[in-house]
């Protein structure tokens, strides 16, 4: 029984993950993430006002204690950060790299009178 | 079959070199190429040397980058230059360390000029290759292997920086990764596009300048994470 909540834990992180990423660029994906943002706010003033709570809910997929549970759920947004951000850097990379281009190919067929389409 | 003479300056080729911080070799690369092929296209990728000054000198046609961005972005700007110079069919990548032979560019030529092929590329596990050393021969192997899973393509080389290609992949082929990834991200242009290939045996000539200047091994490492990366997440 617990082994089984402890694949679809891992499973729905996997998962979890891979949306994050993949819909960096939809209105959809980035909605999802403000929402997730929320439910996190929501759930850590939960977790204050009732202490056992997520002891509680860590016993329920097998999960030791509560503390555990936050620690799993802290550092799978914190890899889905890190990587998110990584991503945007790469693509705000690319685009200043089209843009770099079209500098040098403007002013190097400036200098020797090729015809630019 | 059309020949291509030795020696002969073929308007119809132009020679991509992507250039930084070479200036104490760039001249040298530039006149010899300069004797046999008439379009030498020297991309200078941001250096903080002489570089540029000794393109100019040499005679090569200059493209400067304003800012640093890595070899794959530096070909994709010369390709994209090759592109407007009137006439020219054939496109060679060529490194600026001196390490290819400007004789191993027109055997390339011929193959290319049969029409069988859109893309040669050099390969130096089917040709001779002097002065490598153990680690970086062990690298290359293990980076061939990586490569030929990932793009699925059959190669004895897949990092070597001698390609000649048509106007037809020089105008399809998007080079998007900066770094010395694009190297793997050329084989799966290759394979995306079904460019028609064909290896050929080309002699690499490892100098001590070039040995500095190579990658190091654990580029590797960044090279595979983010090629896996761009995979996983589209």
């Amino acid at each position: 029984m617990i082994v089984i909540a402890q694949i679809i834990i891992i499973a729905s992180a996997l998962a979890l993950l891979f949306y994050g990423l993949s819909g960096r660029r939809s209105h959809f994906g980035r909605a999802w993430k403000k929402i997730g943002l929320l439910l996190l706010a929501i759930a850590m003033i939960i977790a204050v006002i009732f202490p056992n709570t997520t002891n509680r809910l860590a016993h329920l997929v097998g999960i030791g204690r509560g503390a555990d549970l936050l620690l799993y759920m802290l550092t799978l947004a914190f890899i889905t950060y890190v990587l998110n951000s990584y991503l945007q850097q790469q693509d705000a990379k690319d685009e200043l790299c089209r843009l770099a281009r079209r500098v040098a190919l403007i002013d190097a067929t400036d200098r020797y009178r090729l015809r630019r389409k | 079959m059309r020949k291509f003479k030795e020696g002969k300056l073929n308007p119809a080729v132009a020679i991509i070199i992507p250039v930084y911080n070479e200036g104490s070799v760039i001249g040298d690369v530039v006149r010899s190429v300069l004797q046999e092929f008439q379009h030498v296209i020297c991309v200078n990728d941001g250096s903080s040397d002489n570089s540029s000054e000794e393109i100019t000198q040499a005679g090569a046609y200059l493209v400067e980058h304003p800012i640093n961005m890595g070899q794959g972005a530096a070909l994709q700007t010369g390709i994209e230059f090759a592109r407007l110079i009137p006439g020219v069919k054939y496109f060679v990548t060529f490194d600026a360390d001196g390490q290819h032979r400007t004789k191993d560019v027109h055997v390339m030529l011929q193959e290319i000029s049969t029409g069988e092929y859109d893309i040669v590329l050099g390969s130096r596990f089917l040709g001779e290759t002097t002065g490598l050393t153990k680690a970086k021969y062990l690298l290359l192997k293990l980076a061939i292997k990586f490569s030929n899973v990932t793009s699925g393509l059959k190669l004895t080389d897949t990092h070597n920086g001698l390609r000649v290609f048509n106007r037809h992949v020089a105008e399809t082929m998007q080079i998007t990764l900066p770094d010395m990834a694009h190297a793997s991200e050329i084989l799966e242009l290759i394979a995306d596009k079904k460019y028609r290939y064909k290896e050929v045996p080309v002699t690499i000539k490892y100098t001590e300048y070039s040995r500095a200047k190579g990658q190091s091994i654990v580029n590797a490492i960044n090279i595979g994470f983010d090629m896996l990366l761009r995979k996983i997440v589209k």
